[in-house]
């Protein structure tokens, strides 16, 4: 389990986050809601080490992940799909996953891997020569989930991996969210997209201003009204 | 005719020169985005390791070879490590700056230990330049052009065939994603400062050993022949680190023979402004128009 407890992290004086307390279970898929600007993005970064959180823990079954360098943070089986995807633009596909792989030595299985990368993903055997910053959105959401997975993961953590892409392209996403769930991978995932995170979520959490404000299932979740208008878009009928 | 060819090879020789200071000026450029002006002194302190060896000890060229290059890389990652390492992402400025000041005392320290302002540096060959047709060619210009197209061949390879060099390319296309993959970007990074200054060192042993001579103004030489070859090239690119040092060298060379020494420099730098205006990116280098990959991520 992952296990997040009264997080601080600042840029500067200002608090992003304010004491965030929240768990990712084993085997399940959790989703984190919430509006721009809310501190979602930060905490992913800060559970990925890119940031330096002020106080508080981040636990990965018992072992303590704060303060570590990202770099220890993947040995210890946590990867991120960042905001924005962050593919290595000037990189070609294949060598997008090989450094997805980067910690990894045992040169066949990395192989093979890249090929499990390819059938997942066929789009990416298509394009596996071509650089990643021709890539479309959609694609290159694609690779920045490949890539993360090729350091094989037991918790993949995903910030707005929908941003900015084609409603048919988002299912499909969402679509091999369920699938590596299913194949046993712990999902940790940041959305604005709360229809679709409706479909395949365990649990849910709500953040504002750097606070979770709900912790609930999704039958808890689509029956508060609060944050049905404000995140299923859903009509008061009178 | 023949001495506008003449001079071009000229030019392509003491241009190999500037292409592999602007090697190893671009390969640190590329992996921090941050400009190191201590670069050429770095380098001065390697060839002054050299000279201490060659005056002091009567050292062979393989030990004073191996004292530059020893000593630049040390003074390299010892210029890392200050003004490079503990610098916050967006400091780039404070890096810039605080390179300066290192600059200053690594001038300071080499002139506090050979006070004389010039000291011998030993020749890599002496003798007759070989005659091509009615061309002359330098035997160690030709041994300068030689390590300068074999180390450029050699970076690339390890940049593109190697682990390593996969490290230090994921971090120059997004320093973020590096470090989510894995990477352990600060010690990549060190690493990559002192290949630079390995380069650097080598650069500057060839440099010296044409001269002769060595002075500590050789830092600040070789940091503006260095930076003006890489600007000119494109920032970050190694193809265009070896153009550009190329193409600086052919430009000195023809307007020192038409023009004299003097006004030499003056078209170096009018040769730069000509390539800022014109390609801002360099002639090889992607136009300066994404915002730098670090600046992103954050909500």
């Amino acid at each position: 389990m992952l296990d997040v407890a009264n997080l601080v992290t600042a840029y500067g004086k200002i608090e992003a986050l304010k004491g965030v307390t929240l768990q990712a279970e084993r085997g399940r898929i959790t989703c984190l809601l919430g509006p721009n600007g809310a501190g979602k993005t930060t905490l992913m970064m800060s559970i990925a080490g890119i940031l330096q959180p002020q106080r508080g823990s981040i636990r990965l079954d018992g072992t303590d992940l704060t303060g570590l360098t990202p770099a220890r943070i993947v040995a210890q089986g946590v990867a991120l799909v960042p905001e924005n995807r962050l593919v290595f633009p000037q990189m070609s596909v294949r060598e997008n996953l090989l450094a997805g792989a980067y910690q990894r030595n045992d040169k066949a299985e990395i192989a093979a891997d890249i090929e499990r990368m390819y059938e997942r993903f066929p789009r990416l055997r298509e394009r596996r020569e071509q650089l990643a910053g021709t890539l479309s959105g959609g694609e290159q959401q694609m690779l920045a989930v490949a890539r993360a997975l090729m350091s094989r993961p037991s918790v993949l953590l995903m910030d707005e991996p929908s941003l900015g892409l084609a409603p048919m392209v988002v299912a499909e996403i969402f679509r091999i969210v369920a699938e590596l769930n299913r194949d046993g991978t712990t999902i940790f995932l940041v959305e604005q997209n709360a229809h679709m995170a409706l479909q395949v979520a365990h649990h849910f959490y709500l953040m504002e201003q750097g606070r979770v404000t709900f912790s609930g299932t999704p039958g808890q979740l689509a029956e508060d009204e609060v944050i049905q208008r404000a995140y299923l878009g859903a009509r008061r009928t009178n | 005719m023949i001495d506008f060819v003449q001079n071009t090879i000229d030019g392509v020789m003491i241009g190999s020169s500037y292409a592999l200071l602007a090697l190893g000026f671009t390969l640190i450029f590329g992996v921090m985005r941050r400009l190191n002006l201590s670069y050429g002194p770095s380098i001065m302190i390697g060839a002054y390791l050299g000279t201490l060896a060659y005056v002091q000890l009567s050292a062979g060229p393989a030990v004073v070879i191996a004292a530059t290059v020893i000593g630049a890389v040390l003074a390299g990652v010892y210029v890392e490590r200050l003004c490079f390492a503990p610098m916050a992402a967006g400091a780039g400025i404070a890096s810039m700056v605080s390179s300066f000041a290192i600059w200053m005392q690594l001038e300071q320290a080499a002139i506090l230990v050979l006070p004389h302002h010039t000291y011998p540096f030993p020749p890599l060959a002496t003798g007759a330049p070989l005659t091509l047709g009615p061309f002359l060619l330098r035997v160690d210009h030709l041994i300068t052009l030689g390590c300068a197209l074999a180390l450029s061949a050699a970076v690339q390879l390890l940049l593109y065939r190697s682990r390593f060099g996969l490290a230090l390319r994921a971090i120059i296309n997004d320093p973020v994603a590096a470090h989510l993959v894995g990477i352990n970007v600060r010690t990549a990074v060190m690493l990559a400062f002192a290949l630079a200054s390995a380069v650097g060192g080598i650069a500057g042993y060839l440099v010296l050993a044409t001269d002769q001579q060595v002075t500590p103004m050789f830092g600040m030489w070789a940091t503006f022949k260095g930076l003006i070859a890489m600007m000119i090239g494109g920032l970050g690119s190694i193809p265009g680190a070896i153009v550009g040092g190329l193409v600086l060298g052919i430009v000195e060379a023809q307007s020192q023979w038409y023009f004299g020494p003097q006004v030499r420099d003056l078209f170096a730098y009018v040769l730069l402004f000509t390539c800022l205006v014109l390609r801002p990116g360099g002639l090889l280098g992607e136009p300066p128009t994404r915002e730098p990959a670090l600046g992103r991520g954050r909500a």
